[in-house]
């Protein structure tokens, strides 16, 4: 079985390494225990099923089978656990209720587009990704995020933005949607099983972002101290 | 392959996309620390000119309180010290004519007792309150203090200016660099064991200086704050010119001895005085 990993590793290095770059900030989470603050205790429930999903995938993709049910699925909840950090980090309760308005409509969206994309459900083999919910789950998250730096310079309580673990993660957040957002319409199309679009080197771009905004996440992670949070 | 083409150009965009989003964090973040800076200094100068107003609120209702202890020694002690002397300048008549030696001599004795104190209450008053350099200016008030010094102590303290007429400083700042001067002289004569004393004073269009310097044992300012060994007087010097941000000055001179320089920038007094300082004046309160 490790074999199978190896070549699937050797083949596809880039896309393997975000999968195995995801134990970092876990890592990270549960040695700082940051975990006792609530925004880190979702981002560490977030990437351990990131972590699982990722690792169900990469055991499909090295054993040939197609894994982008897995993906469209994750989307809603990906959607949900991320915004859920933002609840809590938003001040003002009108965009608290907009955010959890958002939520179930977002979840409800997604389930209608995957049935949209796959009228039958049940061919797993010729899955296919989701058209709109990326795009939407990518404007709404840019948003989120925008609107807590606006409303972080307004308030200007942060002494040193570098020291702020949430920054960092807001951060590299930011850097993967503002990327995903117009890499998402396309993934339709590029990733059908049968009709895989040959595109080399390049395919690997978008992983390249996911590890850059792990490793945005982890920095964030390792600037956690409870006196950072003892406000 | 028009497909691939446009995939390409995709990750292009988003690559850009990324790039753009990673400048536009380093820039927020700069922008925020700029922001947080100015607001942090807003902050502190708010708090500074607060304390200063503390400080000056302080010191003003110091001189206040002198104020009014001079005006009750002058019009309730000293008036009943009057009457007490013409009483006994009354009775010292009668003793003269009934001619006993010994009555006459403790006449005298209280008598002068009398005038003494008269003269102690005159002399607290006007220690308490600077009159003449109310009514002359600092470089009158300054000649006086030392001419009574030299009185008492085995001194020699030597005054110049750097020019003959001295122009008039707003009251608050004559009163800043009297105080500062006696406290400095005052020192100089509790601790440093000198004979010689020379003060000086300084003007030109922006700074006036005031120089006090003693030929003693000297001390190191430094040291002295950080061993708590600092009383009032030099704290109270920093305090004074911290309101009319004036700065001081400790050297050593290499001769011994100390020097200290204080330097408070010129405000001319403006022709209406806001509140006259006369010395005796004062609200009736009644009781
Ligand atoms: N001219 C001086 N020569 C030597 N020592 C001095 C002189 N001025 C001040 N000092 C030292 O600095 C100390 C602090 O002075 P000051 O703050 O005026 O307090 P105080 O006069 O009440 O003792 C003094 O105790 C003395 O040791
Ligand atoms: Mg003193």
């Amino acid at each position: 079985m490790l074999e199978t990993y190896f070549s699937y590793f050797k083949r596809q290095p880039l896309a393997s390494i975000p999968v195995f770059l995801t134990l970092l900030p876990i890592f990270l989470i549960w040695r700082s225990k940051a975990y006792h603050e609530r925004t880190f205790l979702i981002l560490l429930i977030y990437l351990v099923f990131k972590f699982v999903l990722d690792f169900t995938m990469f055991e499909w993709a090295s054993n040939q089978r197609n894994t982008v049910l897995f993906y469209n699925l994750s989307v809603p909840v990906r959607y949900v656990l991320t915004s859920c950090m933002y609840y809590y980090k938003l001040e003002y309760k009108q965009q608290k209720t907009w955010l959890i308005i958002s939520m179930p409509v977002f979840v409800g969206f997604s389930v209608w587009d995957i049935v949209q994309t796959n009228p039958s459900l049940l061919d797993l083999h010729n899955h296919s990704m989701v058209l709109y919910s990326t795009t939407v789950e990518s404007l709404l998250m840019l948003f989120w995020i925008l609107l807590y730096f606006y409303n972080t310079i307004r308030a200007l309580r942060i002494p040193n933005l570098l020291n702020y673990p949430f920054f960092w993660i807001c951060s590299g957040l930011l850097l993967y949607y503002s990327s995903l957002l117009f890499i998402a319409p396309v993934l339709h199309y590029a990733s059908k099983w049968e009709e895989w679009m040959d595109i080399g080197i390049l395919y690997n771009v978008p992983y390249v972002f996911e590890s850059v905004s792990i490793i945005l996440f982890s920095i964030g992670i390792s600037q956690y101290s409870d006196s950072s949070y003892a406000k | 392959m028009q497909n691939n083409d446009e995939l390409k150009l995709v990750l292009l965009i988003a690559s850009i996309a990324m790039l753009m989003m990673a400048f536009f964090v380093i820039m927020f973040v700069m922008y925020y620390q700029k922001k947080k800076f100015e607001e942090e200094k807003k902050i502190n100068d708010i708090e500074k000119n607060y304390n200063r107003l503390l400080l000056d609120t302080a010191l003003n209702s110091e001189e206040t309180e002198r104020r009014r202890i001079a005006q009750d020694l002058h019009d309730d002690i000293g008036t009943m010290l009057s009457l007490t002397k013409l009483s006994l300048n009354q009775l010292s008549k009668l003793i003269v004519t009934s001619g006993d030696d010994k009555e006459d001599a403790i006449m005298k004795k209280s008598q002068s007792l009398v005038e003494e104190t008269i003269l102690h209450v005159r002399r607290i008053t006007r220690d308490l309150v600077p009159t003449t350099l109310e009514r002359f200016g600092l470089m009158e008030a300054i000649e006086e203090f030392i001419h009574k010094l030299e009185e008492d102590n085995n001194l020699v303290i030597s005054f110049q200016s750097s020019t003959e007429e001295f122009p008039r400083q707003g009251q608050k700042l004559e009163l800043t660099l009297y105080r500062i001067m006696q406290e400095l002289v005052n020192n100089a004569i509790k601790h440093a064991n000198c004979n010689k004393i020379d003060i000086s004073l300084e003007i030109d269009e922006e700074i006036i200086g005031l120089r006090v310097t003693d030929n003693g044992v000297g001390f190191d300012p430094d040291k002295i704050k950080e061993s708590n060994l600092a009383g009032l007087g030099l704290l109270g010097i920093e305090s004074r010119l911290a309101i009319v941000n004036g700065t001081v000055q400790y050297e050593q001179p290499t001769q011994g001895g100390s020097s200290a320089i204080a330097r408070i920038p010129v405000n001319p007094a403006s022709g209406n005085k806001p509140e006259p300082l006369h010395p005796f004046r004062r609200e009736r309160v009644n009781i």
